[in-house]
């Protein structure tokens, strides 16, 4: 016999059924969720609506370029990322430094630090919109009672201090995750080459410089990767607080898409803006993972 | 231009609809209402309807920030799910351009001879928001809420500083003046702000601005729908605008309804520019300080007349709606006078002359002879599809200006170069 024939024998054909049975739930899944919108977001990011009819073209990507406010929203973006990540990888990993060393009550201080990690995005947002209202709220509140004088500490409705009120918030509520990851990576580190290290007569810092932060590095990679995505994509607490405000202050991409496609139905402008964030976020990704890992391996 | 017969007319029609319809009990509307007061009268109504009838009414209610996006997305993918949606009537110029609506009168026609709905005794300024094109155009949709901006005001303190009610923009700078500087250590031993007034971006600056806007002889569009709110009227009044904020809450420029009813209600700031649905709060022991001090009138004016922004709630029926008979039966039936007493008793003001002259409403609500006046002086946001969109960008530059990154100037010029673009993308 053929091996062809063979192949598709009865018995054979058998034999292929059962896996492709098995795996027909997960690719119908996956197909209708995921690959079916992924390719009709592209089609509608090619579409323009015009008084005409729907139109095929590269407008909506043509249109970004000049539009002042996706620019602008996208810098704010870029600096809110960058400012939050900075600061919650050095708390973080302060933290997780801290509390590695045994001090008293370390399972209190981590039990209360990630408090803020359990509350919704949306929560978060309320509670500190509502702290940091200029005339009511608790911060101002209790600068006050310390004889500051709060008149011009608006927060949320200054050009100046409202994005670095979203930052903190964000801040406030991540650190936690960065400090909880780098720990985990911390107590998975063995104890041999801090051995070596101390009988090589190595600084408190060589040793931290050395051996704790090539050992760490999948684990900030992953805490890097997850925050800068998750940053780039911010949405909830900044609509909470400030709805972008006040003017455009703190309107990042996510907003902007948002009002674009639900607010002033153009769903071919938002999904083009949502692909180029999705190409800016991958490049960003690719990079971290190779700068990260090459170290590594060598 | 009321016509009580047809009024009349509408009334034993309306009646019909409900207590007469003896059709099978199969019959079944879906209603997309907002949640809120609003909502809430109308799904009462059709309760009391499902319960003469027996019609199966299915109300289901979406908050107003998602209500929009839901009736828009369904009436485009044309399902045909909704029989009667509620709409805020800055929506209603892109629903009825993109042909998504049932206009009404061949309905009206076809139920019972030529019907003057023009003339019933629905307010002029609300009847004619359902038109498109605005005033002149077909009947797509009925109102149903009346709400129009009031000017608040605390009579206690103009009593105390002798100051005389404000009636242009000019009195009500006067007065924010003095009452700031003489109240510095008012309630709460902080002071009493002369004025207060939401400039977040979007609608809040938007709805605020708007009065002043016309007042000073602002325009946002010329006849032939170009934009011209740089033109000096239009900066004029947004420096005024900033001018009143230095008496107003430090940080109003983030300002939205909740923080102005806040400082309102806790008498720490003096006047502002408000809906009516916040009237009843202040006579709430358990949420106002102030209660028996404010006084709500119409706008204030100044090159012209003062005119308040319009804001009322429509009812229309989809164009794919499976139960257009029926649905509009419900719409004429919800509307009479009768049934709009009802929702005004339930929290809404109405659009009905009738109703607003109504003794026993009028005695629980004292300032309906004033939201009766304000309404019949309103004007409407700009009749434009793109309205969201335009209105954005344009209190986007209001915030700005009013936070300090733009000069008025710089604003409206860049406000307008931004609208300019939208209605380009639109042609």
């Amino acid at each position: 016999m053929p091996k062809s024939r063979r192949f598709f024998s009865a018995q054979n054909r058998r034999e292929l059924l059962l896996p492709a049975l098995f795996i027909a739930p997960a690719l119908a899944v996956l197909l209708a969720l995921s690959i079916y919108p992924l390719i009709y977001s592209v089609t509608v990011s090619l579409q323009q609506e015009t008084p005409g009819g729907t139109v095929w073209s590269f407008g909506n990507f043509a249109r970004l370029v000049s539009d002042s406010f996706f620019l602008t929203a996208m810098a704010h973006t870029f600096v809110y990322a960058a400012a939050a990540l900075t600061c919650e990888f050095l708390l973080g990993l302060g933290l997780a430094l801290l509390l590695n060393s045994q001090i008293r009550g370390r399972g209190v201080f981590r039990a209360s630090l990630l408090v803020p990690m359990m509350l919704p995005a949306v929560v978060a947002g309320v509670v500190w919109r509502l702290m940091l209202n200029p005339n009511f709220g608790a911060i101002n509140g209790t600068l006050k009672r310390f004889g500051v004088n709060t008149e011009s500490l608006t927060w949320t409705a200054s050009p100046k201090l409202a994005m670095l009120s979203v930052i903190a918030v964000d801040v406030w509520q991540w650190t936690p995750f960065v400090f909880l990851v780098l720990l985990a990576g911390l107590q998975a580190i063995p104890q041999e080459p801090y051995e070596a290290a101390l009988i090589d007569g190595s600084s408190r810092w060589q040793t931290f410089w050395h051996v704790t932060l090539p050992l760490l590095k999948p684990s900030i990679l992953i805490v890097l990767l997850l925050r800068t995505m998750d940053l780039l994509r911010v949405f909830d607490q900044i609509f909470i607080l400030t709805e972008g405000g006040p003017g455009f202050a703190t309107e990042t991409i996510s907003l902007y898409i948002y009002r674009t496609a639900f607010r002033f139905f153009d769903f071919g402008y938002a999904a083009a803006m949502s692909f180029v964030l999705l190409a800016l976020t991958n490049v960003i990704s690719a990079i971290y993972i190779k700068f990260l890992q090459a170290k590594e391996v060598s | 231009m009321r016509l009580t017969i047809s009024l009349a007319l509408l009334l034993l029609v309306g009646f019909s609809s409900c207590t007469r319809n003896q059709q099978p009990p199969k019959q079944q509307l879906t209603i997309a209402v907002v949640s809120g007061v609003e909502g809430e009268a109308l799904k009462q109504a059709a309760l009391d309807c499902e319960a003469e009838t027996g019609i199966h009414i299915d109300v289901v209610a979406f908050p107003y920030a998602n209500l929009f996006e839901k009736e828009l997305i369904d009436l485009k993918a044309r399902t045909g799910a909704y029989d009667l949606i509620m709409l805020d009537d800055p929506w209603f110029p892109r629903f009825a351009s993109e042909q998504l609506l049932t206009e009404l009168t061949p309905w009206l026609q076809k139920r019972r001879g030529p019907i003057p709905l023009g003339g019933v005794d629905f307010l002029d300024s609300s009847l004619s928001l359902c038109r498109h094109p605005y005033q002149t155009g077909a009947l797509y949709a009925l109102p149903y809420v009346g709400n129009s901006q009031l000017f608040f005001y605390r009579k206690d303190l103009f009593e105390k500083h002798s100051l005389k009610a404000p009636e242009t923009w000019n009195d009500v700078l006067a007065a924010a003046k003095t009452i700031y500087e003489k109240e510095s250590t008012g309630a709460n031993g902080g002071r009493i702000y002369g004025y207060v007034m939401r400039a977040a971006q979007g609608n809040a600056a938007v709805a605020d601005f708007m009065p002043i806007f016309w007042a000073f002889g602002g325009e946002m569009f010329d006849p032939d729908g170009k934009p011209m709110v740089n033109k000096p009227e239009g900066i004029a009044a947004l420096e005024f605008m900033i001018e009143l904020g230095k008496y107003s809450p430090p940080g109003y420029a983030s300002f939205n309804a909740d923080d102005v009813g806040a400082h309102l209600l806790q008498g720490t700031a003096a006047m502002s520019i408000n809906w009516p649905a916040w009237i009843s709060s202040f006579s709430d022991p358990a949420k106002s300080k102030v209660i028996g001090k404010m006084e709500f009138t119409t706008m204030p004016s100044g090159k012209n007349f003062g005119s308040p922004e319009i804001g009322n709630w429509l009812i229309a029926v989809p164009r794919d709606s499976r139960n257009t008979q029926l649905a509009v039966d419900f719409l004429l039936w919800a509307t009479t006078d009768e049934q709009m007493k009802k929702s005004a008793e339930r929290g809404n003001p109405p659009t009905r002359d009738s109703v607003f002259r109504d003794p026993e409403l009028v005695a629980k609500n004292p300032s309906y002879p004033v939201q009766l006046r304000s309404l019949e002086s309103s004007r409407p946001r700009p009749r434009t599809p793109y309205w969201n969109e335009i209105e954005n960008a344009f209190g986007i530059f209001i915030s700005k200006a009013n936070s300090g990154t733009l000069s008025p100037a710089e604003a409206m010029n860049q406000a307008n170069a931004e609208i300019e673009k939208i209605l380009q993308r639109a042609k």
